[in-house]
Order: structure tokens, then sequence, then C-alpha cells
């Protein structure tokens, strides 16, 4: 993809290289382009008014004490200082996602590639399994909460019914901290249709020629799987681990519903980065504070994504070679 | 051809532009064609029962006079302080909102709201439960107009006492006592129980209700000094700890779940004998069970001679900062806190209201059941506290509720814990 987007860029650059020279006349390719801007001012005027401006905005705000109403005063490093030294909801709410990230993202991944696999194969009525993986990825918000709320019901829900059907006493589930973080990935679980589809997709790409020859070659089902499917695919991996790194980071819903009037489950065992912060913001007003939140997670999702670019050379396989 | 595409764009960018701003200018005109001034009123009542209710109040207002018309816009709970607040940063707020009285001097001291002090003197003041009025005042000056209160009772199903022999018109007076009750009224089956006499954690309390109780009706703050770890609200958490030993985590948890999805209560089920909640769950009683026989009591004092303390809450009628018509909306607060809207609001929701004379004159109206209860209701204001978020500290609640949570699970002694919450919120101090 990225080798796609350089080339045009190129191509770009090249022909208004060549334009501006043949006609020679400054005033026709400034009207070119002013009609290009032109074009593309709606993404331009929101880019700028909707995304930049208020990022611009919050860095700023997050060295003040600002309050919405009638504060803003500059404090310098104040609300950082709070945040490392003072506030030690903040450090709980920083390893709640940690831990969640860390458990959810690859088993999502893992389980949406397995069921991609399955879902490949060519069995009567596929198109019918196919679909009811994918219902879950379609319901989604706090419907799908309320019932998993049910469904994780301690003494009457389905899933403890269930175990204890072969033998095994469920926990608390919401009810206990310790198991409130693997019941939401549990319900993560649910809904990998998604990620399922990307790679469904993906996998129909991969040429038969390639498995045709290993087989020709002797290979056997497990290393066409590791040595082409999982290569040929690997872009579509890394481009689901990368969002879904960046959407875990960012859980909010699940816990603002799933926890008692939002205030993080027990023992603030859900409270969870956005979750802190969004209180600070708006249950305290505090948003100054809640700003300098906002761009420490920022900074440090941006470091696990260079993070993960950089090691993507390792594993990523561009058909038609790593573009550099 | 090129020409005329980028002017037709250059002149639809200008249009939009210039439609946006005369479609603002004219919303923020705030008069009627007939002259009269708009009161833009917010509430978050917008359920069957309360809709209709409000708005009556609403009409009423707009037909008692020829000046103002209040418009009555409901916003979901969860969006309106947010919305609020965005207006009031934006200049563009409500004119009337009804927002928690907890809260006032935070929005005060943060220039959310509009001071009313010139409006009010001592004798609307009067009108109102006193410790209702003191949270409107900050700093001497008057931020607010109380709406509406709530307070805790003890409800008791009276036939389960019959049927183990207690007297139904006796209910527990002491912890000691409501304890021995429910320990008689506790119906087992084997291991499981069928029916629970009480659980101090269930129905609209929480570990605060008993330790405010317990310390004389004082909550973390006493005298604008911290009250966290005290002797009394270590015991509270000891005594609170003793009933989740005696039942055990998994039941607790296992009837906790199966009322976490509010389909049915598990008092007017007749699962859990004693239940304390706020007088308006009453309705649910008057509602759901036609066949329960149900007596109230004020909350069980921590000894006997001690105050029945219980928790309140509340809301208030305020106007933002910034509101455009503060007199005329001054006006309706006016007539919203005043007692025939109040007794009205107070019959037909048979909720706790704020103003005096309002409270009795509902009373007065009840008969039956209704009647007994609600004087119940009014009477236990008498023994009633509302706890302020302090200024200094608005976080604290999300600093102390986590240690006591892991104090009501075993992790830390009430003793430690509370120390350890005092500490914490020390820190925090702005």
């Amino acid at each position: 993809m990225g080798k796609i987007e350089m080339s045009i860029s190129k191509d770009l650059k090249s022909v208004k290289k060549k334009r501006h020279i043949k006609t020679g006349k400054r005033t026709r390719a400034g009207k070119n382009n002013l009609i290009g801007y032109l074009f593309i001012s709606p993404w331009i005027i929101g880019f700028i008014g909707l995304m930049l401006g208020p990022m611009l905005f919050s860095l700023y705000a997050s060295f003040t004490d600002y309050n919405i109403t009638s504060k803003m005063n500059f404090i310098g490093l104040a609300n950082y200082k709070h945040m490392f030294t003072v506030d030690d909801m903040f450090w709980t709410s920083l390893w709640n996602t940690l831990y969640y990230v860390l458990f959810s993202v690859p088993i999502t991944t893992v389980g949406a590639l397995l069921l991609a696999v399955l879902l490949n194969q060519k069995v009567k009525g596929m198109k019918i399994f196919r679909t009811i993986f994918y219902l879950p990825a379609v319901l989604s918000g706090v419907a799908v909460y309320f019932l998993w709320m049910q469904l994780l019901s301690p003494s009457t829900g389905m899933i403890n019914t269930m175990l204890s059907w072969v033998g095994i006493e469920g926990p608390a589930w919401l009810f206990d901290p310790q198991w409130t973080k693997p019941a939401l990935i549990l319900m993560k679980m649910w809904s990998v249709g998604g990620g399922m589809l990307l790679y469904l997709a993906s996998l129909q790409g991969v040429s038969k020629n390639v498995y045709e020859a290993a087989e020709i070659d002797g290979a056997n089902i497990f290393h066409k799987f590791f040595h082409i499917t999982l290569p040929m695919i690997s872009p579509v991996i890394f481009f689901d681990l990368v969002t879904s790194t960046i959407g875990s980071f960012q859980i909010f819903q699940e816990a603002y519903v799933m926890s008692e009037s939002g205030n993080g489950g027990p023992a603030n065992s859900l409270l969870f980065y956005n979750l802190h912060m969004w209180n600070n913001a708006f249950k305290t007003f505090d948003m100054g504070y809640a700003s300098g939140m906002a761009w420490i997670l920022f900074v440090i999702i941006m470091i696990l994504t260079v993070f993960q670019l950089k090691i993507s050379k390792r594993w990523v396989h561009y058909e038609g070679g790593n573009d550099k | 051809m090129q020409k005329s595409i980028s002017f037709f764009i250059v002149f639809m960018l200008i249009m939009g532009i210039l439609s946006g701003c005369s479609s603002n200018e004219s919303s923020a005109s705030g008069e009627t064609q007939d002259g009269k001034i708009v009161v833009n009123f917010w509430s978050f009542w917008g359920s069957e029962t309360r809709r209709p209710i409000i708005e009556k109040i609403v009409k009423d207002f707009n037909e008692s006079q020829d000046k103002i018309l209040v418009k009555h816009t409901y916003l979901p709970w969860g969006d309106i302080w947010t919305k609020n607040l965005a207006s009031v940063a934006a200049g563009s707020p409500a004119d009337v909102i009804i927002n928690d009285i907890n809260t006032v001097a935070q929005r005060a001291e943060n220039q959310q709201v509009e001071e009313i002090t010139e409006y009010v003197d001592d004798d609307f003041q009067k009108q109102f439960y006193s410790y209702l009025w003191d949270a409107v005042v900050h700093k001497d000056k008057v931020y607010g107009v109380p709406f509406n209160t709530d307070t805790r009772l003890l409800f008791y199903n009276k036939k389960a006492f019959e049927e183990v022999g207690l007297d139904p018109n006796q209910p527990p007076s002491t912890w000691k006592e409501l304890e021995e009750y429910a320990k008689k009224l506790d119906k087992k089956q084997g291991n499981t129980y069928e029916r629970i006499g009480f659980y101090p954690l269930w129905g609209s309390t929480g570990p605060s209700t008993w330790m405010t109780n317990a310390d004389n009706g004082t909550s973390y703050m006493n005298n604008g000094k911290l009250a966290i770890h005290t002797p009394r609200k270590v015991a509270a958490l000891e005594w609170l700890l003793q009933w989740k030993n005696r039942l055990g985590d998994k039941t607790v948890q296992t009837f906790q779940a199966e009322f976490g999805s509010e389909q049915s209560n598990p008092f007017i089920a007749g699962k859990v004998a004693m239940w304390m909640d706020v007088g308006t769950f009453y309705t649910q009683i008057r509602d759901y069970g036609k066949d329960l026989d149900v007596g109230v009591a004020a909350v069980p004092s921590f000894e006997e001679g001690q105050g029945h303390w219980a928790e309140g809450g509340g809301f208030v009628a305020e106007i933002p900062k910034g509101s455009a018509h503060p007199k005329e909306a001054m006006e309706f607060i006016k007539y919203l806190t005043g007692s025939e809207a109040q007794s009205y609001w107070a019959e037909e929701n048979f909720d706790n209201v704020a103003n005096i004379k309002g409270a009795e004159t509902a009373a007065a109206h009840l008969v039956g059941t209704e009647k007994e209860i609600y004087n119940a209701m009014v009477k236990n204001l008498e023994e009633t506290n509302i706890y302020p978020t302090p200024v200094e500290y608005p976080d604290y609640q999300n600093t102390i509720n986590p240690i006591i949570d892991n104090i009501m699970l075993g992790k830390i002694t009430p003793d430690q814990g509370l120390k350890q919450a005092e500490k914490q919120v020390k820190k925090l101090k702005q």
C-alpha cells in the first residue's frame, strides 16, 4: 500500500514540474493549484478546524489550569508533574489499559486469523457460516454490553451456567476485580468478525499458483500456512495489529457502561486510561489535566506505532519487494 | 469551463459561511413575535412519569403571566452537564438549568453559574430547609435555589416480620437490633439463602451511608477539616465487613448480580426482608408490589440514643453563567421552587421537595399508606444531611471509593485503608 502511495506522489510531483516548465506561465499553474486546493478545501478546513486546531489548543491547555469556563492560567509542567508524582489513579489506569492491550490485541488478532482460515475452506454452506461469524461485528455499542452483563452474571449468566455443566465454578466476572478485565477481553473475542473479514478478503487474494508450486515441491498444510499464507497476508496482519493496538489503548465505552455509574468498576479494576481522562475532563472539569493525559497517551501510542513500523520490516512481506 | 467551476465553488463556500452566520443570529434574539422574553429551561426529566409533571409546571407558569415564555428542553442525564458547560464556555447557555446540589460551590468557584443574591431575601430563603439552603451559598453569596431532595429510609416487609415472630410495628432502631432482626429474617434452604433479612450495602446505600450515620451525621469533611480516618468510620466499615463475612462473598455477589438487571426488585419480590432506599422507592412498591405490606423507619442508629442520620442529595435550579435573561429566569425559578409547584411535584412524583410548605401541603393531600410514608419521608429530613463536594477536593470521591472497595474486598483493614485514604486526599488539595 505504502509503495503505491509513494509512487503516485512521485508521479504527481514530476507531472507538476513538467507542466511548470512547459507552460512557463506562473499564472496558469497557480490557477490550477488554486482549483486543486479548492477541491480539497472541505478536507483542509475540516482538518485545520476540527483536528489540528483543537489538537494544538489541547497541547497548550495541558500547560494550563483550563477548566472550560473561567480559568486558563499558564502553570508550566504542573499537570504533568501531578500526573507522574501525585495521581496514583493515573498509574492504575495506565496499568489497566496496558493489561487490556497486551491480552486483547494478540488474542483477537490470532482469533480473527484462525477464523478467517477456517472460513476460507471450500465447504458447502460456507456463506452462512461467514454471515453468522460476522454478525456480532454488526451489532455493537451499549446494547451488546448489556447483553454481556447478563451473560456474565455470576449465578444466572449463561457463561457460568455452561461452565457449571462441565464442573467448573465460574468466577464472579464483573464483580471480582481479578476477573473484570478478563471478562472484557472475553467479550472482545466475540466481535472478531471485523478483523476476520479483512483476513478473509486477503486470503482470497493469495494466488493459487504459489500453493500449487509448493505442493509440487511436497509442502504439507503447515508449510503452506507458515511459508505462504502468513507472509502473503502479512501486510493485512500488520494493518490490523496497528489499528487494533491504537483502538485498544482507547478503550472507554465498555468500562463506562459496564461499571456502576462509570466509576471504573470494583477497586478501580476497569478504570482505563480514557475513562480516567474523561472523569477528569467532564466530572471534575479539570480540562487542562485531561488534555495533558491525552497527550501522554498520544506519545505512548506514537512510540508504539513507530516501533511496530520499524519491526514490521522484518516480517511484513510486500509483493514486489519492500519499498524503501 | 474551469473558470465557471471555480467561481461556483467559491460562491457556494461564501454562501455556506454567510448562511451559518445568519442562522446563528436569528436564534439568539430570545424574543417571541408577540414580545415575550424566551427563557430556555433545561432539565433531565424525560421519563414517562416526570416529563408530563415538569411540563405541566412550565405550562402553568407560562399561562400565569404574559411577559415570559419558558421553553423546556429535555437533555439525557449523561449529556446535560457537559452540554451546559460547553454552552457556558461558548457564551450561549440556557437560562435555567436543573443541576446537582452537591456541586454548586464548585460551579460558583469556576464561574459556571450566575450569582442570584440580589433576587433573594431572608423571607425567600426561609421557605426552604436550611441545610439545603446552605449548599447553594458559597462565600456568603447565593448561586441557586434548592428544588428537590431525598433521604434514606428503612423499608421493611411486615408479613416477613410476623412470619418469624417479630412485631411488625417495632422496626429495628439500632445497628444491633438491625443485625438481630436480619438474622431472624434469613431463610435458608440447605446452603443457599431463599431470603436474606438485610444487607447494608443493597438499595440506595453505600459504605458512606453507614460511616456518616455512625459519625453523628458528618461525612469526610467536618468543619472544613478532613474527617476520613475517624474511629467511628473505622467501626462502621468493620461492621459492614461482618455482614459480608457472615453471608459470604458468593451469596452477596449472586444476589447482587441478579438485581443488577433491575427487572425485579428483590425487596418487592420478597427475597430481601428489609431494604434501605430513598422515599420515591415507595412508588415501585405501589406499582409492582400489590401484596406487599410495607413499613418504613428511620435509618437505625449506631448506638442507643445516637441520631438516625441519613444521607441526602438533591437538585437545584440555577442560572448558567452568561444567560441573556437572568431576571426573567429568576422569575421562573421562583415559581418552580414556590410552594404551589413544589407540592404538585411532590405529590405526583412522591418525591421530597425543598420547599417546606410545599412538602407539608403534599403530605396533607395524600391518604392512607402514602400519607404515612410521605410523612416519614418529610420527618426524616430532620436527621438528613447532604455532603457537598468540598471545593478544595473536587475529586475526593474518586480517591476514596476504590480504597473502600479494597477494604470491602478484605485487601486492607478499615483502619489502614481509611488512614491511606485520608493521606491521599490530603495530597489532592487544590
